[in-house]
């Protein structure tokens, strides 16, 4: 079926019938649907097969493809756990696909348009009743047909957004002032020494930012070197990928605890070499904008990352992780909002998102602010396939900002920049929060610091959650 | 210019964009948005428009002339023959209001580029019908500097009407500044009362309070040359600091007009694209083979400096592609200050010499 085809049966009205596209695996379910075919098993001519030769290499990115050509349902199949011709392909992709049903889930798409089964080579008959059931689920749904049918305006009214009483006070400005201080001391001692070749840190900013980033290269400019109890911007993005700023030897970072996940995930990712960063903890109490704290900050528990190579904050400078007295933490305020949203109808969840993505410019500051987002060539700028729209619009919208998410589902240090980043104040915080969440919930692992930690896409377990058919 | 200028109550203006809108031109106007922030929407209603937001928009005005992503035209090879098709373009009047003098300023930046020859179809078709109305500004922000390149808050450059807004009263001043903008006004003019010389008065020191609260020193006339001759200055590292390659700067810019074009569909249909683009993108010069003639981030940001208060001043008579709006600089997740940057380059210093000396602990 060609894209024409595709796109020609959008028109037909109430002769729709659905289109579902399956992905299916070379081994397996390929050939249990040959299997079908030689046995002369019927089953609802519905379906149009792309093969691959693992379900493993499955990237979410062929679905939102799918739909974003005109499907109205898409199947992944692939051979039976223990039976995978790889061995474990297909339970990576069981992970990977339990993670963005359950993002499609919250950002609203239909769960009858997104299936997944097991089916082995000999499986004829069961491939037959698969299909036969997922065509008949997308066939309740309905045609997806054109993607204006996901621009129902929405009906939510705009949530203001009123966090919790803080769980701390913000430091005073003499805390601050000596952690400036103690920050130039040990930046001067570190350059003087030549233990390190620059310092990427934060200083005092003209423009519309409390404190920006800045690179310091020799003693007397650790001068310039501030810190602030508004300090955004994660600079372990400045590490690795296009906006690395390295320099030859050693490079020193300020890290906020958030920040340290990030480069214990470069550290995990082997992006750079854990004897080229130095990790300075600035004693951290939380993100503080016009009195407000940051919803990220409310439930992080330590003020200084078990990362960091130097410690500094109001009381002086100590080597190695050194964090303060243990200190009052809060639900973190994004977890309500998530469960707000997803105890919405489906309808208003998808209204919502497309509501959030629609206002997005295409800028990629998203991309730009995320340490994580090191490809050197992002899936977005390219062409051939273009994979994901370049036009402001909105099926590149979506599959923009959910292949982001997904890129960084079980890898996002749950930072925030991206959000910060956003100009059109895009809930992306949200996004990627939930999945956190979701990650948490079906494999019961989080994204740790600790650069040994096993991130959970990367790995499997016999009894992960099974949703397939 | 027969008509020198209306003196008009809200209810008075309020009631001319009724009418306007009423007649069928699109309005559009600053207008909150559920984010807390403002930005230049299609209204439904005078009241809306009547009354803009105080914060200025987070976005420029110039997608309704110059949107971000449109469609030139559409192909299909699937029949016997090959189709093109252009897509429907709306054809009624639109009327932008609510601009700030550096909005309406930077359109006219992007009239030199896409009206001079050869002359940009669908931006001129767009620019034709559309009636630009800006409003003198009554506060400034940490990051305005149009003053700074020769602009005002009380500008008039690129409108048809400038509005003023009376301190006090509340009543707005109305003046054509183009035979487009009185002929607009002109059905509805006759029953207004003219200006006086009181409410000159007025709004020049209305005008002359703004200018003084911005804070932002103004460039050195000779910058563009110096600038030109600053090319392998060390220093453009140092002020792309942090630069982390964005698009936010170019995409919130007034008077940005760079666009990529991008074929979309397959070989037997599809669609041509046209969508604004950033040279702050590696992506921006990167060659076929992989080459890429700005191959850091620092020569990018200088690109883009360069452009604005250099080689755009070079051709126009000393007229920068920078009205200093000073979205860009609100904006920057990193703290990347245009205007610090041009000083910093002009004056000669490095950008770290002088804030050693500013900066407090």
């Amino acid at each position: 079926m060609t894209k024409v085809e595709l796109r020609g049966t959008v028109e037909a009205g109430a002769r729709w019938k659905p289109r579902v596209v399956a992905f299916t695996c070379n081994w397996c379910s390929y050939s249990g649907a040959d299997m079908a075919g030689t046995a002369r098993i019927g089953y609802a001519p519905n379906v149009r097969l792309v093969r691959m030769l693992c379900s493993g290499r499955l990237d979410p990115i062929f679905i939102l493809k799918a739909f974003e050509e005109g499907a109205d349902g898409v199947l992944v199949s692939g051979c039976h756990p223990g039976d995978c011709h790889y061995v474990q392909g297909n339970l990576y992709t069981r992970r990977r696909l339990e993670v963005f049903a359950n993002l499609m889930e919250f950002v609203g798409i239909d769960p009858r348009r997104l299936s997944f089964a097991w089916v082995s080579a000999s499986e004829g008959v069961k491939w037959s009743r698969v299909v036969d059931q997922v065509v008949s689920q997308v066939a309740e749904a309905g045609p997806v047909g054109s993607w204006a049918v996901l621009h129902a305006p929405s009906t939510l009214a705009p949530q203001p957004r009123q966090p919790a009483q803080p769980p701390r006070q913000p430091p005073s400005e003499e805390e601050v002032r000596q952690t400036t201080l103690n920050l130039r001391e040990l930046a001067r001692r570190l350059l003087e020494n030549g233990e390190v070749s620059r310092i990427i840190g934060y200083a005092h900013s003209a423009g519309g930012m409390s404190a920006a980033p800045a690179f310091i290269d020799t003693p007397e400019d650790a001068e310039r070197l501030a810190w602030s109890a508004n300090s955004p911007g994660n600079l372990t993005a400045y590490l690795s990928g296009p906006n690395r700023a390295r320099r030859p030897g050693k490079t020193a970072v300020v890290v906020k605890t958030c920040d340290a996940r990030s480069l214990g995930g470069l550290l995990r990712e082997n992006q750079l070499p854990r004897d080229e960063v130095v990790a300075i903890g600035v004693s951290c109490s939380g993100q503080w904008s016009g009195g407000r704290l940051a919803a990220k900050c409310y439930a992080c528990e330590s003020d200084i990352s078990p990362l960091a190579d130097w410690s500094v904050g109001a009381g002086g400078i100590a080597d190695g992780p050194h964090p303060g007295t243990a200190r009052a933490v809060a639900p973190d305020p994004r977890d309500a909002e998530i469960a707000a949203l997803a105890s919405l109808p489906a309808g208003e969840r998808l209204a919502f998102w497309t509501g959030e993505f629609d206002r997005c410019i295409r800028c990629y500051a998203c991309r730009s602010a995320c340490p994580m987002c090191y490809c050197e060539t992002c899936i977005a700028d390219k062409t051939q396939p273009q994979w994901i729209p370049a036009a402001s619009s909105g099926p590149g919208n979506f599959a923009w900002n959910i292949t982001r998410a997904m890129h960084l589902a079980g890898r996002c240090a749950d930072c925030d920049e991206c959000a910060r980043a956003c100009p059109s104040n895009i809930r992306l915080d949200l996004v990627n929060h939930s999945i956190s969440r979701s990650i948490e919930r079906s494999f019961g692992s989080r994204v740790e610091a600790d650069p040994a930690a096993v991130a959970p896409l990367t790995t499997y377990r016999p009894g992960d959650p099974d949703r397939f058919l | 210019m027969t008509a020198l200028g209306w003196h008009l109550s809200e209810k008075e203006w309020t009631e001319w964009l009724r009418v306007l809108l009423e007649s069928g031109i699109a309005v559009i106007a600053p207008v909150l948005g559920t984010t807390g922030t403002s930005e230049f929407q299609r209204v439904g209603s005078a009241e809306e428009a009547a009354a803009p937001p105080p914060s200025r928009t987070a976005m420029s005005p110039k997608k309704f002339l110059f949107p971000q992503s449109e469609v030139l035209f559409s192909f299909d090879f699937s029949g016997e023959s090959a189709t093109l098709s252009q897509p429907e373009m709306e054809r009624g009047r639109q009327l932008l209001v609510g601009l700030r003098p550096c909005d309406a300023a930077g359109l006219r930046r992007l009239d030199e580029v896409f009206l001079s020859e050869p002359e940009d179809p669908t931006y001129s078709e767009r620019r034709q019908r559309t009636v630009i109305v800006s409003q003198a500004c009554t506060q400034a922000g940490q990051s305005c500097f149009c003053t700074a390149v020769g602009g005002s808050p009380s500008g008039r450059e690129g409108a048809d009407l400038a509005l003023t807004k009376l301190e006090g009263s509340g009543d707005l001043l109305l003046e054509p500044v183009t035979a487009g903008g009185e002929e607009l006004a002109a059905p509805a003019s006759a029953s207004w009362r003219p200006i006086t010389a009181e409410d000159r008065a007025q709004a020049a020191r209305q005008a002359e309070a703004v200018t003084s609260a911005i804070t932002r020193e103004p460039l050195p006339p000779n910058a563009p040359p110096i600038l030109a001759s600053s090319f392998d200055s060390p220093a453009w590292a140092e002020v792309a600091d942090g630069c982390i390659g964005c698009g936010i700067c170019a995409y919130a810019c007034p008077s940005c007009s760079c666009f990529d074009i991008t074929d979309s569909g397959g070989a037997a249909c599809g669609s041509r694209c046209r969508s604004w683009d950033s040279c702050a993108f590696s992506t921006f010069t990167r060659h076929a083979s992989g080459h890429n003639p700005r191959a850091d981030q620092p020569s990018r940001y200088r690109q883009r400096v360069m452009h604005k208060f250099s080689y755009f001043p070079a051709e126009h008579g000393g007229e920068m592609m920078c009205v200093g709006c000073g979205r860009c600089i609100d904006l920057c997740p990193a703290g990347v200050d245009i205007h610090h940057a041009v000083l910093a380059l002009a004056s000669g210093a490095t950008l770290r010499v002088q804030a050693r000396s500013g900066v407090k602990a």
